[in-house]
């Protein structure tokens, strides 16, 4: 919902989309979507579903900029598409984290060149920075 | 007709279980609720568990209001569809979330016309009777997209 405000940035750019639900392909009309399993920080069988279906989705369609607004497979998504493909990457802490940057939000700054959150108070020399929000 | 939603497949009974009991006392409104993966099954209203993204906007832009969980997401559609929205916070405590970020957003959320705060159970009734004769929407002035600077930095990072 997030990312779709931020359609213009992407117009003429060659895109694919990512979501946890099949029914999300609806949403992004004329693009290439897949669907991975969505997992919460204590299911391990899924946590290695998750990393086999993006490694799989990153290995064929080999982005250059990987974007995402969390949470946690977006997060996995960026740290391996950093470590398999030096892909370039940004991460957009939700809006709704107004008193925090998200867990997964922390944790994606290492594999992150442009780590952002939505919340100009939350900006940090050496990051996270702030360029704006969707609202 | 009343649309109440979860917004995601968590669940979030509590939010269900009033919405039941309102539909209950209110036996002349309409009440449709998408309650995601919850357990408890409403008798007085009618439900789903989850509505595809057209059906779902369908239903959202037949509804006199929107109820749901204090979301970016219901929000985003709310506001797109100009309906008044009531937002219930997840709670971490009740295990509806991993952290209290709801009702951080609803602290700020709730300034936003058309954005009616229940910051609890108790204060649905009074957030649903003020969204119904309130008149304000969600989204006056909302643009379908984010700040033009914003789009703009992004696009700068995408291509260079």
């Amino acid at each position: 919902m997030q990312m779709r405000r931020l359609q213009p940035a992407f117009d003429g750019l060659d895109v694919v989309f990512v979501g946890v639900r099949s029914a999300y392909a609806e949403e992004v009309p004329g693009h290439r979507f897949h669907a991975v399993r969505d997992v919460t920080r204590w299911d391990r069988i899924g946590l290695a579903i998750l990393v086999a279906q993006l490694t799989f989705i990153l290995m064929r369609e080999r982005p250059h900029v990987v974007v995402t607004t969390g949470s946690g497979p977006g997060m996995i998504a960026l740290a391996l598409a950093k470590c398999l493909l030096r892909a370039r990457t940004m991460w957009i802490d939700s809006i709704a984290n107004c008193e925090q940057m998200s867990l997964s939000g922390s944790r994606a700054r290492r594999f992150c060149d442009v780590w952002l959150t939505q919340w100009p108070h939350l900006r940090r020399t050496g990051g996270p920075d702030y360029w704006g929000a969707v609202l | 007709m009343i649309f109440v939603t979860v917004g995601s497949m968590m669940a979030f009974d509590r939010l269900i279980l009033s919405m039941d009991k309102w539909a209950q006392a209110h036996a002349d409104s309409e009440v449709l609720a998408q309650i995601g993966d919850g357990t408890y099954r409403p008798s007085h209203m009618r439900w789903t568990r989850m509505l595809p993204p057209s059906k779902f906007q369908e239903v959202v832009r037949n509804a006199v209001i929107m109820v749901a969980h204090a979301g970016m997401g219901s929000y985003f559609v709310a506001a797109e569809m100009r309906k008044p929205i009531v937002m219930l916070p997840r709670l971490a405590v009740n295990r509806e979330h991993t952290t209290d970020h709801q009702l951080h957003t609803l602290k700020w959320l709730r300034e936003r016309p058309g954005v009616y705060a229940a910051m609890s159970d108790e204060e649905l009734e009074l957030a649903i009777a003020k969204a119904m004769t309130g008149g304000s929407v969600a989204g006056a002035g909302f643009t379908s997209f984010a700040p033009e600077p914003f789009v703009r930095r992004v696009r700068e990072f995408l291509v260079d």
